[in-house]
């Protein structure tokens, strides 16, 4: 367990924002973790969907439950945040 | 007796080079400070510029200046302008008094450096002139705010803010640090004078000095104005420079001089300017937009003193131009959203009237820009002013150090452009900040962004309320 940080690009949302999180962390509460800096702020929230995370850049979603020690993410590096309809 | 005319004596009184012969050229003039670009001393006396300008003349015409500004001032102390201002025009003061009034004493070294170093007599000349400008700048625009200081404290940022850790400090000094505090004298021409001067701080006064005297404020649109005539003078010091360098075969180093400072001042612009143009200034009051004024009074200019010059147009002019209708938005929605982080308390600028304004001068702002100050006025109009605040820093750019940011809303393309270098992840908030980092790395690689140092632990406690102590900021 360590303190991680990593960039938040929210989709939606006008500026990245450093979100600390933990590299236990699984992507969907490293989603969690940035939408409390975003929605309900300055992004409405989508009940229709759920949220994503990605490396800036790529097409694939890393598996929700992944954890961030296994995601080979860099302290600091960006990542995307993007909502996927549930239906 | 008969005295000369001046243009019978003028270029030979300037003529000051001669031949050293206890001390070698390079002892004289030291390349580092000196920036002669490998050119023997006799390239640099082909330097010529337009004014001309001899001591006596140069000291009459300031004293009436300061005669001028200074009664318009003493004349207008009574009138409670200050007091009766707009809430709008006072943040335009507090930002910018904050912003540039020690720098103009920072301006003063580097003026100095040219004076001393620069090869060019013609250039030592004008700058000891130039350096006296903005000895003169720094002691009005600090003599001029403190009046008000008793009134209101933040006035006081005059003062303070060059001393300070707050976040568009930082950026401000990384900037001025780059292009005039740490460079040679002929870099210093080209990258304070040339780049900043002639292309942004200039035109920008002649605005700021309209403004004011729309809004009413007279002592500022005087001082602004005395200040103007200064900069239309001495922005003209590195012209010449630049046509030294290319008929002496040297133009690609030059360019990128240009580029490189050209882009930090649109970045220092976009945070400063283009709020106070777009958001600050009442809308009684607004002339042009940003976006409008830019286009016309900069680009245009630029797109000409480059062409006359015989330079090209920075690689990244597209990007310039694309982002003249976004940037400056989000500079805006993130220092008031940050708003307890700057010196001066933001007008947020977006009631119905000013959003009509703005979705008119900038189609599709309602979609993009509106759709985030939407959820942030329902926060505000349901009382849920936890939301309205933030709780965690924004990424900075490792180039400019403003906020990393882009269009929100419909419209969605914020990014990072990172780059790992000697095994440190950098980011930068477009190509063009990472490619001004690229041209030289080690210059700019040790630098620490607020959030580098706030992961660094130099930040405690690591809150907002820790942040505000690192930047100086005192609650109320």
């Amino acid at each position: 367990m360590a303190l991680f940080p990593l960039g938040s690009n929210f989709e939606g949302d006008f500026v990245l924002q450093l979100i600390a999180i933990d590299t236990e962390n699984t992507m969907d509460e490293v989603a969690a973790a940035a939408a409390i800096h975003s929605v309900n702020r300055r992004v409405r929230p989508r009940p229709d969907c759920i949220m994503r995370v990605r490396k800036q850049g790529a097409t694939e979603f890393f598996p929700r439950d992944m954890k961030v020690a296994d995601s080979g993410l860099m302290p600091t590096e960006t990542i995307e945040i993007i909502w996927e309809k549930t239906t | 007796m008969a005295v000369l005319n001046r243009m019978d004596w003028y270029d030979l009184a300037r003529s000051t080079n001669w031949t050293p012969n206890y001390v070698t050229e390079d002892e004289l003039f030291p390349p580092d400070l000196s920036g002669g670009f490998g050119l023997p001393q006799e390239a640099w006396e082909n330097y010529d510029e337009p004014y001309k300008q001899t001591y006596p003349e140069y000291v009459k015409v300031q004293r009436e200046k300061d005669a001028g500004a200074y009664s318009v001032k003493a004349a207008l102390e009574r009138s409670r302008i200050f007091e009766n201002a707009d809430p709008g025009w006072k943040s335009v003061m507090k930002a910018h008094y904050g912003a540039i009034a020690r720098g103009e004493y920072a301006a003063a070294s580097a003026e100095a450096r040219m004076m001393r170093f620069s090869k060019a007599p013609g250039m030592r000349n004008m700058s000891t002139l130039g350096c006296m400008d903005e000895i003169r700048h720094g002691q009005m625009q600090l003599y001029f705010p403190h009046e008000h200081v008793s009134k209101d404290r933040q006035m006081d940022w005059a003062f303070k803010a060059y001393d300070t850790n707050e976040w568009a400090m930082i950026a401000a000094r990384h900037f001025f640090d780059d292009i005039m505090m740490t460079r040679d004298a002929i870099s210093v021409s080209i990258m304070l004078t040339f780049s900043f001067e002639t292309g942004f701080t200039n035109m920008q006064f002649l605005g700021l000095a309209a403004d004011a005297a729309e809004a009413g404020d007279h002592t500022f649109a005087n001082l602004i104005s005395s200040i103007q005539t200064d900069e239309s003078r001495h922005a003209q010091i590195g012209g010449p420079a630049l046509k030294v360098l290319i008929e002496n075969g040297k133009k690609e180093e030059a360019q990128k001089r240009v580029d490189v400072a050209l882009w930090g001042a649109w970045k220092l612009f976009s945070v400063l300017t283009g709020p106070i143009m777009d958001y600050y200034t009442p809308l009684e009051h607004r002339k042009q937009s940003f976006k409008e004024f830019m286009e016309e009074w900069i680009v245009a200019q630029f797109e000409r003193a480059l062409t006359d010059m015989g330079l090209d147009l920075p690689w990244y002019w597209d990007i310039f131009l694309e982002d003249l209708k976004d940037t400056h938005h989000g500079m805006h929605l993130g220092s008031y959203y940050w708003r307890p982080t700057v010196w001066w308390n933001p007008a947020a600028g977006i009631t119905p009237e000013e959003r009509d304004w703005l979705e008119e001068k900038y189609p599709g702002w309602n979609d993009t820009w509106g759709q985030c100050w939407d959820v942030f006025i329902d926060n505000v109009v349901d009382g849920k002013m936890e939301l309205a605040y933030p709780e965690t820093l924004p990424m900075v750019c490792n180039m400019c150090q403003l906020p990393i940011l882009g269009v929100p809303g419909k419209k969605w393309n914020v990014k990072d452009y990172p780059l790992e270098y000697n095994g440190r992840l950098y980011h930068f908030g477009s190509e063009v900040d990472r490619w001004c980092f690229e041209q030289d790395p080690e210059r700019y690689a040790g630098h620490l962004s607020i959030v580098d140092r706030f992961l660094a632990g130099m930040i405690q406690p690591m809150n907002l309320e820790g942040a505000l102590k690192y930047m100086n900021i005192a609650p109320g």
